[in-house]
Parts: C-alpha cells; sequence; structure tokens
C-alpha cells in the first residue's frame, strides 16, 4: 500500500476513534479532546490523499484547507473548553445532564 | 443609474458590511445597537439591490479573487438563494427591532457584534458556491450560534450550549470528511463543477452519507434532534427565534442545494428520498407529540420547530413524479415557517417578560391584557398549523396536492395528523391565555417595540399566502431546481 | 517506496492510532491531555512525511502546543477536588455501566469505517487535484510557496472569514468570562527566566516564519502561533498587561488582522471589480501586509483565548463598586 492510501487509513481510523469516545465518554472535557482526534483524522484524509500527485509538483489546495482547519478547530476548542468551565462553575459537574434519553 | 444597479457587487457587500457591522460593535460597544440597527437596515437594501440585479442579469456569479472556480472561490445566487437572503434580511429586521429593547447594557454589548457575525455567516452561506468554503461559514455560524444560546447565562443555558456546540462540531466534521472525499474524488470543491464531473461511484454514496449525516444532525432531522429543544428553549427570546427561523434552515438549504445538484441526479431514485421522507413524517409526528405534552411556551415551540423540520422533508420522495410543485412547497414553508416562528418565539418572549414565566397553564389573560402579542400567537399559529389565506397554508396544500397527485396516502395522513396535532398545541396556548389562571402573578410592562415586532412579522406570514405568484415566479430564476435533472 | 519508508510509515500509523486511543480511553485526564499533546506531536511527524511542512509547523503551533496550553489550563480550573475524583473513579465506573451498550456504537462505527475504508482504497492511484491550476498561476500570485498563494490569494476568502471565526471565538470566550489582570504571585525563577529569555526569540521566529512564508514554509498562521506561544509563556510566568490598554488598544490589535483583510477586499472591489483580486505587480506587498496584520491579530487572540476571559469586564466591574 502506497503512503497516501496508509496515512488515509489512520485517517479514517482516527475520524472512527474520537467518533466512538465522544459518543461513549460523559467528561465533556474528554469529548472535546474525541472531537480534536476526530478533526485530526478529517485532517489526515485530506493531506494524506493530496500526495497522489506523483512527479508532479504537491496539491497545495487541501495544505491550505487544513490550515484554516487548524485554527477553525482551536478555536472551537477554546470556546468549548470556557463553556465546560462555565458550566461546571454553575452546576458542579463537567458533564451534561442526561436529558438525552427522557 | 441602471448600470449601477446592476453591476454593483451586492453580494459580496452583503458579506463584508455585517463583518465590518460586527468589528465596530467589539470596538466601539457604546454604539452597538445603532450599529447593529443600521447594519440590519442596509442588509435589507442590499438584498433588495441583489435582487435588481438578478432580475436584469439572471444569475449572480462573483469570482473572488478574480479566479474562477475550481482553483478559487465563487459566489453564487439564484433565485433560491435571493429568497433565503430576503427572508434573512426580513426576519433578521424583526429580531434587531425586538433585541434592541429587549437586551439590556451588558447583554446588549454582547449581542449586537455576535448576531452581525451571525447575519455575516447566514449571507455568505446562501452565497457559497464551493463547499468547503461552505464548512467555514458552518464554524462561523455555529460558534455565533453557540456564543448568543450561552448568553442567557442560566444553568441550563449553558448545558444546552455545550450540547448544540458539540452536535455542531460533529456535523461539520463529519461534512468535511465529505468534503474532502468529493475533493480527492473529482479534483474540485465547486459544487456546478462537482456536478458535472461527479459520477456514481463509492465516493458519492460516502460523501452523501458523511455530508447527509452531518447536515441532518445541524438541521435536526429526527432522530438527531436532540440538541434542539434544550437550546432553542433556553436561549434569550431574540436567540431563539434567530435559531428556529434561520440557522437550522442554513444547513437545510446546504442540504437542498447539495441534493438538487451533486447528489440527487446520481443516487435519485434509490432510496434516499423514501428514507428522508421517512424521517420527515417521525419527526413531524414525534415533535407534534412533544410539543403538545410541553408546560412550558418555549419548549413547546421548539418541538414544533421539530415538527416543522419534518415537513421539509417530505418533499423529497414526491419530487420524482410531482417535480416543481414539491420544491415549491419546501420554499413555501421554509419562508412561512421562518416568519411564523420567529413571530411565534417573539410572542412567548413578551410572555416572558410580561409575567416572568412561561408556564402555559399560568397565563393569565393575556388576550385582554397583551392583545398584540397575543394576536401575532394567534396568526403565527394559523401559519403554523397550515390554515388558509397564510404562507404555511401554500405550503402544506402544495405539499399535500403533491402527495395526493402521487397517492403516497401514507404522507397525506402524517401532514393531515400532524395539522391536527399542531392545531391541539396552538390551541391549547391560546386556550390558557384567554381564561384565568389560578394564580395571579406580577406582571411588567412589556415595551411596545417588542409586541409590534411580534405581530408584523406574524402579519407577514399571513400575507406570504397571497403572494403565491411572485415568489414562486422569483425562485425559479436560474432553476434551481432544475426540475429535468431531478427526475431520475 | 522502500521497505525502510514503508515500516516507518506504518509504525508511525499505527503509534498515532494507539495514542489516540490511550488519549481518549486514559481514566487520568491530566494523562490524557499529555498524551494528547504527543498525539499532536507524531501528527506533525506523519505531515512531514506526508511532504506537508507547511501544515507540520501549524500542528505544532496549534494543534499540539496552544491546544494543549488551552486543555491544561482548563484542567487546572475544573473544580480541584471534584476534578481529581473525575481522574481516578468515574470513568472506571462509566466504564461498567456503559459496557451494556457500547458494543453497539463500536459495531456501527466499525462498520462505517470499513465503509469508509473501502471507498478510499477506491481512489485511482494518482491524482493531479489543483496542483496544475495553482503551479500555472504561481507566479503571478504574490507567494512562491503554494501553500502561501493558496491561503492568501487563490481562497483568501476562506482566510478572511476564517480570521472572523477566530476573532468570533475570542468574543464568545469573554462573553461567559472575565479574567482577573492582577498580576499572579511570583512563578518561580525558572519559569520567569525562561520567559524572559524565550519571549524574544519567540517574537523573532515569529517575524521569521512571516518573512519567510511568502516562499518557503511558514507564514501567518505558524507566525502567529507562535507570537501566541509567545503570549502564553508570558501569562503563565505572571505578567499581565496594564489595565489602561485592556479597552480601545487591545481590541484594535485583536481587529486588525480581519479589518486589514476586509479593507483590502473593498479596495480590490473598487480596483478591479473583483473582491480579494491583487494586481500580480502588487500582490506580493498585499500578501505581506495581510499576512503582518494576521499574524498580530492571531497571535495576541490566541493569547487572550489562553488567558480565559474578558480582561476589560473584570476591569469595569471593579471601577463600578
Amino acid at each position: 500500500m502506497s503512503t497516501p492510501f496508509l496515512y488515509a487509513l489512520v485517517g479514517t481510523g482516527l475520524f472512527a476513534l474520537g467518533l466512538f469516545a465522544l459518543i461513549i465518554h460523559a467528561h465533556l472535557l474528554r469529548k472535546i479532546l474525541a472531537l480534536n482526534v476526530m478533526g485530526s483524522g478529517v485532517f489526515m484524509v485530506l493531506v494524506a490523499l493530496a500526495k497522489r500527485t506523483g512527479d508532479a509538483p504537491l496539491d497545495a489546495v487541501p495544505h491550505a484547507m487544513v490550515i484554516t482547519g487548524i485554527v477553525v478547530a482551536v478555536s472551537a476548542t477554546a470556546l468549548a473548553l470556557t463553556l465546560m468551565l462555565k458550566l461546571n462553575a454553575k452546576s458542579g459537574h463537567a458533564e451534561l445532564p442526561d436529558d438525552r434519553r427522557e | 443609474m441602471g448600470a449601477v444597479f446592476t453591476e454593483f457587487p451586492w453580494g459580496v457587500i452583503l458579506i463584508l458590511l455585517p463583518v465590518t457591522g460586527g468589528m465596530l460593535c467589539f470596538l466601539w460597544p457604546q454604539i452597538a445597537k445603532i450599529t447593529g440597527l443600521f447594519i440590519v437596515f442596509a442588509v435589507a437594501l442590499l438584498v433588495v439591490g441583489l435582487a435588481w440585479q438578478i432580475f436584469d442579469n439572471g444569475v449572480y456569479r462573483h469570482a473572488v479573487g478574480g479566479w474562477g472556480a475550481p482553483l478559487g472561490v465563487d459566489l453564487y445566487a439564484d433565485g433560491l438563494s435571493l429568497l433565503m437572503l430576503a427572508i434573512t434580511a426580513l426576519v433578521g429586521i424583526g429580531i434587531s427591532v425586538y433585541s434592541a429593547t429587549y437586551f439590556k447594557h451588558e447583554q446588549a454589548v454582547l449581542f449586537w457584534p455576535l448576531w452581525l457575525f451571525l447575519l455575516a455567516a447566514l449571507n455568505a452561506l446562501f452565497l457559497s458556491a464551493d463547499i468547503f468554503n461552505i464548512y467555514v461559514t458552518f464554524e462561523l455560524m455555529g460558534l455565533a450560534a453557540v456564543a448568543l444560546v450561552a448568553l442567557a447565562g442560566s444553568r441550563e443555558a449553558l448545558g444546552a450550549a455545550m450540547r448544540y456546540l458539540l452536535a455542531a462540531l460533529l456535523g461539520s466534521l463529519a461534512y468535511l470528511l465529505g468534503v474532502a472525499l468529493l475533493y480527492h474524488g473529482f479534483g474540485t470543491v465547486d459544487i456546478a463543477l462537482l456536478a458535472e464531473r461527479a459520477e456514481p461511484s463509492p465516493i458519492i454514496w460516502a460523501a452523501l452519507g458523511l455530508m447527509g449525516a452531518g447536515l441532518l444532525l445541524k438541521t435536526a432531522l429526527f432522530p438527531l434532534h436532540f440538541w434542539l429543544p434544550p437550546a432553542h428553549a433556553s436561549a434569550p427570546t431574540p436567540v431563539s427565534a434567530l435559531l428556529s427561523a434561520l440557522v437550522v434552515k442554513a444547513s437545510f438549504y446546504i442540504l437542498l442545494r447539495l441534493w438538487l445538484e451533486i447528489f440527487g441526479p446520481l443516487v435519485g431514485g434509490a432510496g434516499v428520498e423514501q428514507l428522508l421522507g421517512l424521517l420527515g413524517a417521525a419527526a413531524i409526528l414525534w415533535g407534534s407529540v412533544q410539543a403538545l405534552r410541553q408546560t412550558r411556551l418555549k419548549l413547546l415551540i421548539a418541538y414544533s420547530t421539530v415538527a416543522q423540520v419534518g415537513y421539509l422533508f417530505l418533499a423529497f420522495p414526491l419530487v420524482a413524479a410531482t417535480g416543481v410543485s414539491a420544491w415549491s412547497a419546501v420554499t413555501y414553508l421554509v419562508l412561512s415557517h421562518a416568519l411564523a416562528k420567529a413571530a411565534m418565539f417573539m410572542a412567548a418572549g413578551n410572555l416572558l417578560c410580561f409575567g416572568g414565566h412561561d408556564r402555559i397553564a399560568d397565563l393569565d389573560r393575556v388576550v385582554q391584557r397583551l392583545p398584540l402579542t397575543a394576536g401575532a400567537f394567534a396568526l403565527a399559529g394559523v401559519s403554523i398549523m397550515g390554515l388558509p389565506p397564510s404562507g404555511g397554508f401554500i405550503g402544506k396544500w402544495l405539499l399535500l396536492e403533491a402527495a395526493l397527485m402521487q397517492g403516497r396516502w401514507d404522507l397525506v395522513v402524517v401532514m393531515i395528523l400532524g395539522g391536527l396535532l399542531a392545531a391541539g398545541y396552538i390551541f391549547k396556548v391560546l386556550g390558557y391565555a384567554f381564561t384565568q389562571a389560578d394564580v395571579s402573578h406580577e406582571s411588567k410592562a412589556v415595551p411596545a417595540s417588542m409586541e409590534w415586532a411580534a405581530l408584523l412579522l406574524a402579519v407577514a406570514a399571513i400575507l406570504l399566502g397571497f403572494l403565491a405568484v411572485p415568489v414562486l415566479s422569483l425562485v425559479s430564476i436560474g432553476d434551481p431546481f432544475g426540475i429535468g435533472e431531478v427526475r431520475p | 517506496m522502500t521497505l525502510l519508508t514503508w515500516v516507518f510509515d506504518s509504525l508511525l500509523g499505527l503509534s498515532l492510532l494507539w495514542l489516540a486511543w490511550r488519549a481518549l480511553a486514559c481514566p487520568d485526564l491530566f494523562k490524557a491531555i499529555v498524551l494528547f499533546v504527543a498525539f499532536g506531536l507524531l501528527m506533525a511527524l506523519a505531515w512531514v512525511r506526508l511532504a506537508a511542512p507547511d501544515v507540520a509547523l501549524a500542528e505544532a503551533a496549534i494543534g499540539a502546543g496552544l491546544t494543549g496550553a488551552l486543555l491544561m489550563a482548563a484542567l487546572a480550573k475544573l473544580h480541584p477536588t471534584e476534578a481529581h475524583d473525575d481522574f481516578t473513579v468515574p470513568p472506571e465506573k462509566n466504564v461498567t455501566k456503559v459496557w451494556s451498550w457500547q458494543w453497539l456504537p463500536a459495531v456501527a462505527i466499525l462498520l462505517v469505517t470499513t465503509g469508509l475504508g473501502y471507498v478510499v482504497l477506491s481512489l485511482p492511484p494518482y491524482a493531479a487535484g489543483l496542483s496544475t491550476e495553482v503551479a500555472a498561476n504561481l507566479a503571478i500570485s504574490g507567494a512562491s510557496n503554494p501553500v502561501t498563494a493558496v491561503l492568501l490569494n487563490f481562497r483568501g476568502y476562506d482566510t478572511l472569514l476564517e480570521i472572523v471565526v477566530l476573532l468570533l471565538a475570542l468574543l464568545g470566550v469573554w462573553s461567559l468570562n472575565s479574567a482577573s489582570l492582577d498580576r499572579k504571585a511570583a512563578p518561580g525563577i525558572v519559569l520567569d527566566t525562561l520567559a524572559r529569555l524565550l519571549t524574544p526569540i519567540f517574537i523573532l521566529v515569529a517575524a521569521y516564519l512571516l518573512w519567510v512564508g511568502a516562499h518557503a514554509p511558514g507564514g501567518a498562521f505558524q507566525a502567529g502561533a507562535v507570537l501566541g506561544a509567545a503570549g502564553v509563556l508570558l501569562l503563565l510566568a505572571g505578567w499581565r498587561p496594564r489595565a489602561g490598554l485592556m479597552a480601545l488598544p487591545l481590541r484594535l490589535v485583536l481587529v486588525t488582522g480581519p479589518a486589514t483583510f476586509v479593507i483590502v477586499a473593498v479596495l480590490t472591489l473598487l480596483m478591479k471589480g473583483q473582491m480579494l483580486e491583487y494586481p500580480p505587480t502588487q500582490a506580493g506587498v498585499l500578501i505581506l501586509i495581510l499576512e503582518t496584520a494576521a499574524t498580530v491579530s492571531i497571535g495576541v487572540t490566541l493569547a487572550a483565548l489562553f488567558l480565559g476571559g474578558d480582561p476589560r469586564k473584570n476591569n469595569r466591574n471593579k471601577n463600578q463598586t
């Protein structure tokens, strides 16, 4: 298996791991970590498959997209962490009240 | 003079102006309210300019950076985008007028920049022709919306905002993985080029699955609606109105676009439409029953949104045979729900402000005491129930007609049941509004602008019922529904 | 591809998956964050292997560095006693409690991932993407580093919106929290000296990355991240800006990046008729201006995100009382 596909598969694996952790963990910090891992997986698929240009120059467009994505991810993470702290200060829990299964 | 109007880059300014406004509000909080109101009215004028341009020149296309797709990002507006921009501007004005008195200084300073950035995100999203650019607008919209929900500051609101943020980010990531697959499959992220290049392949199915799941989560289609009721119910009232009226529609709009342009022609007829229709039907029944069971007014309205979102998806299985009328129905439902639901949330906000609570059973003769607000709720209710003459009636009638034409009696039954249940929960509220509550409460005066904003939006939802011909001819500019191509 | 690189890539891929798994499953949240940062650094290595040095720099600085700092700061601020219980006991409890239904999402996700893997492998082994278009227009883009050309020129509009996203995140954080500007107690001689030594170096590195980004890996985001790291270090060392700077001056600096973008967008609209269409002769200068403004804003915004609240709010409340 060539490098692009190997890393693209690792990327889908990371996406899956993150998704699983996002679903099963209750602690918000863990959920935020899980979303970051999922994001890394998506970024890896984007960049890995961009290496399929053979001898031609690299495809820089996905690279730029991922840099955009990394900045967006850190923005979202910062907001999520602040929200978690605020929720923890108000409710004493860094977990969501489980009102989903009502 | 005419050339100035037809050449002016209305679309670009529609994005740059609210961004600038947001920054101004951030820099000079003292003048945030004035700036905000000015920008929102200016945006409405820009939409009129864009409409003029589209009437004259046909669809609007702007190659940002002068490169053009596939290298650059394109902006694109046809009749459908124009209607979405118009409804955003219209509801935006109502919400802004309402917010100008609703938010007191501390919160107002935070509300205006967030709202203007959200407005910029909505405009950018409706104008985008590039699926990666849409991802960035989603993040802009999502972070602004979450911060706005959290403005309420209560424990419920913070929990709801957190859940909303997690759902929005998960939806975005699934969407982005789909973008990655499409880009690597077909070498472009421009919607029109993708439509040309895409062919049936595993990539298309995987991208549809990922982007579809992400967008359905953002649109809160049953059973992915779990985040919506708490977020829409616990947010500050103008924010509830914004979220239910506009933000949910934004992800639906993208889903519709992608389906019409890329996925529909390739995988149409393979059962995806039936699945969407089934989920839509489930959403109508589940959302309506839940709405009927609520004891708090804002939660009732939020569950009603879950149900009304369901109607939008009933069109998918009906398009194959009836084409234009099903999509016209969707357009109409989106527009009328935006107006009616914004009005309804604002009316609820007025009641909340008046009595200090939104317990339905304790609504104390508000019809006599707040006639404008009660009128707004009733008129909005007429449109939500789908009674004539209202925008909601046109939408639901067109949808019913499409279902009858295709002999889909199951969907007909669901629509009628949904209408009856909607009547149930709306008359439940009105019933309590007419009668005296067991315990009477202290009440506070409601500012007139908040009452009028709700009433005028509700009246607009009714008036929409008389505008079917111009609205439906407007939406056909640029043939967004590509009627010939959608049929499998 | 030689056997050696194949073995290396496979090991790196497996380590990434293993680290991610440990970071997400490890019951101790502190360890989980450390593992996550390690994961970010390995990701940077993977980006290098994928010939994406710009992404590697961004990942190391932002993905691992600043995200790690944000996570650590948040963990420290979680109620210490409750948080400590959380580190050790409840996750275990969770595991036993949820084990009965965990298999369901696990199986579903496994199936979906297998399908995705199949789809990825179904892609053709060679694809040019947009590399030829990028290469053909690189000469007139104003930057010889293709990634910078895409970020600041070809898809500059995305970058405009993205910088607004960053500002918006700060706005959200500020609307939730206020931050104290009281000088923290002396953090100890080591951190203090380190901060004094490293800050000028970080600023130099940021300036270098900004300058070099036009033709080599680097650019506004990496430079901004390094600048942000300098800010984080100063904040950790107890430094706080003067309260007087917290009102308009700080906000002006934060807005510099997006505002410059908007101004350039309007000017190009007036001159060329298309938003962000640069005249080829001035493209280089315009990109440098945009990148400089963006770097300053990104750096200060990231440091402000680390501070975690509105420094002015606190100040204002104090004035009122």
